[in-house]
């Protein structure tokens, strides 16, 4: 199987490198970026194929392209892939306008290849077990959940600097975008209950003084068709010396019990000589790796992902009703 | 002479009894509904069982009033007409009108009154709260509170889950974290907020999230609760800022596990619940302010308006779950 990337403008694309020469039957053919600066930074770091352009990438006839340009970059790329018959990995958010994402869905589903939405913590361990707990009945009814998606500013979560996320042209907005959609998307899965209700406000107290244009935090209140309410803190709230990128946490309350995960703590802290040399180094199961393999073996056996475009185009529809709540200081209704 | 009165014995008259005894002040007189928990607690403190609060207010200076919420407005107008302070156990009152009332009541009388928000004497909530004064996380953007516990089954007549009695979950629990929300952030301007019952959605109101906007527009999450499986209780505290970010308990922090193995009919269980022991008790280091209130005329860490201010925040949590609006705390009158 041969895949290849669409643009390093996300910072995902450096981890998704190694999930994909991880699997035994899948080679990696390169990768293009209209950011040529970006593009040879990237080809030397991980020894790649840098492509001219993304057509002669395509012209190679990939089996499938992981899609991780800026966020508002992703139709015109996901045309480009689907009418050559190029399966689709594309970034999440999956686009920064309905329009858009409706768009996507539309031009996959013509050229009949398969479209997957980069949600990675579905594969975590921890949050599959809560998937478990919850699906099978044992915490009843969940009646509301508290949870959290919080980082770093996202300038200090790369190597690289990728200002884009810090662009509201670009990325679509700032936290919100950002960090409501994979806490949107769990709920949605673990509840099989869609979205009603969206109220959110934010405000741009971190890093207003920074030159920040966007968000940079935000607390948000999604209700579900089966009535469960949640919370989601998508806030840039983890100061440039925390012990890591950030983090996403759920507490969900059921009838019958609680559980709480977070995903990210299976780490050990490790303390350096250096000042403010303290970091917690990660040991849990890589969930990039299984959606990174999900998204091969949808194409090897020719059948849907487990995570959809669609499911991509619902959390883009949760976040824009997030910024409408915003303006209107209002909830905002959304059909089931 | 500073003698105390002391109206109700249960679980709170037990905490603040013991806090008295480490003060300068006589716990003078006990009157409580329960005639066995009045003696019960009048034998340990050596305090004098009284048949009534008019009993009770011949004979101190300062009432200390830990009946159920829905009782306190009544008892502190008659102790403010008596020309004695008031100290009253959170909430300050039932209603916003009423606590507006006793305020207005012991202005009046030219007596002191204050709520008794524990919370505030909580060592890392006091920590956390002088961290940001000093200015160490900077303007403060997001706060995120939670406190949830099993049901208040300690309350033997259960007044806590009656609704016309307690006010429900909101404003008997969550009501610390609003006014802790509130002492940190600032004054709040509205609130967005959701509940429903933990056992059955439509019953009894005893799970709940909400947003609060602060004038100053910082946000804070609230979330409360008597939702969890017994003996399960949470804490948490996080305060972000544009110049740093508290973050509280400490991750996996349990100053003190005792966990026993306990045999019995069901087999072998183990039961445990983690803790943090302190040289003293966060309701004696609020006791002893409030001595120093009263007695030395320190400022009070918390006044009746905070009290006042706490009530209007959970009222407006309650309106909002019931409407499905945010509400502006001025429309809470």
């Amino acid at each position: 199987m041969r895949l290849a990337i669409m643009s390093f403008a996300h910072v995902h694309a450096e981890g998704y490198i190694h999930n994909l020469r991880a699997i035994p039957d899948v080679q990696v053919i390169g990768f293009a970026d209209d950011d040529r600066e970006r593009g040879h930074h990237f080809a030397d770091l991980y020894g790649l194929d840098f492509f001219d352009s993304y057509a002669d990438l395509i012209a190679e006839r990939p089996d499938g392209v992981i899609i991780c340009s800026e966020n508002a970059h992703h139709l015109p790329l996901v045309q480009m892939a689907a009418e050559a018959g190029v399966h689709v990995l594309s970034e999440k958010p999956l686009a920064t306008t309905l329009e858009d994402a409706q768009a996507i869905l539309d031009v996959c589903a013509r050229a009949g290849v398969h479209l997957m939405t980069a949600f990675p913590m579905r594969f975590s361990a921890p949050i599959l077990e809560v998937y478990r707990l919850i699906t099978t009945g044992q915490l009843g009814h969940i009646i509301g959940a508290n949870t959290t998606n919080q980082g770093k500013l996202p300038r200090y979560h790369t190597a690289y600097p990728r200002a884009w996320f810090e662009d509201k042209t670009l990325a679509g907005g700032g936290a919100v975008i950002d960090h409501t959609v994979h806490l949107s998307d769990l709920l949605r899965w673990f509840l099989r209950s869609e979205v009603v209700e969206v109220f959110a406000d934010v405000n741009d107290i971190l890093y207003g003084d920074a030159g920040v244009s966007v968000e940079t935090g935000g607390l948000v209140m999604l209700t579900f068709d089966n009535g469960t309410f949640a919370s989601i803190d998508c806030s840039w709230s983890k100061p440039p010396n925390y012990p890591t990128w950030g983090g996403l946490t759920m507490e969900l309350v059921g009838q019958n019990g609680l559980v709480t995960v977070d995903p990210f703590k299976q780490v050990i802290p490790v303390y350096r000589r250096e000042a403010g040399g303290g970091a917690w180094a990660y040991w849990g199961s890589d969930s990039n790796q299984g959606m990174i393999d999900e998204f091969a073996a949808a194409i090897r056996e020719d059948r849907a992902p487990s995570v959809t475009g669609y499911d991509g185009y619902k959390a883009v529809e949760i976040a824009l009703a997030v910024y409408r709540s915003v303006e209107t200081g209002q909830p905002v209704r959304l059909a089931p | 002479m500073f003698r105390v009165g002391l109206v109700g014995a249960g679980f709170m008259g037990g905490f603040h009894a013991a806090g008295w005894a480490h003060t300068p002040a006589t716990l003078a007189a006990i009157f409580a509904a329960d005639y066995d928990q009045m003696h019960a607690l009048c034998r340990r403190t050596g305090a004098q069982p009284v048949d009534s609060l008019d009993a009770l207010l011949d004979a101190v200076d300062v009432v200390d009033i830990c009946t159920p919420t829905h009782l306190h407005h009544g008892m502190a107008l008659k102790a403010a007409a008596a020309g004695k302070h008031v100290i009253c156990e959170k909430p300050l009152a039932r209603t916003p009108e009423q606590a507006a009332e006793m305020i207005a009541a012991c202005r009046a009388a030219g007596v002191t009154l204050l709520p008794a928000h524990v919370v505030r004497f909580f060592p890392q909530y006091a920590l956390a709260k002088q961290t940001v004064d000093e200015g160490a996380v900077g303007r403060v953007a997001v706060v995120r509170l939670s406190r949830v516990s099993s049901g208040p089954a300690w309350a033997a007549d259960s007044w806590f889950t009656d609704f016309e009695k307690s006010g429900g979950m909101m404003l008997d629990l969550m009501l610390h974290d609003f006014d802790y929300a509130r002492w940190v952030a600032g004054e709040v301007e509205s609130v967005f907020a959701k509940s429903a019952g933990a056992r059955n959605p439509g019953e009894r109101q005893d799970y709940g999230l909400a947003i609060l906007r602060h004038t100053n527009g910082a946000l804070s999450n609230i979330e409360g609760g008597w939702a969890y499986p017994p003996p399960m209780f949470r804490t948490a505290l996080e305060i972000a800022g544009d110049g740093g970010l508290i973050e509280g308990p400490a991750e996996g922090a349990i100053p003190l596990g005792v966990y026993l193995r306990q045999t019995g009919e069901g087999g072998d269980a183990i039961t445990g619940v983690p803790s943090s022991p302190l040289a003293e008790d966060p309701y004696t280091t609020q006791i002893k302010h409030f001595y120093d209130v009263i007695a030395n005329n320190a400022a009070p860490r918390v006044t009746a308006e905070d009290g006042l201010a706490a009530l209007r925040i959970a009222f407006a949590a309650m309106e909002s779950a019931r409407t499905g609006r945010p509400i502006p705390i001025e429309e809470v009158q």
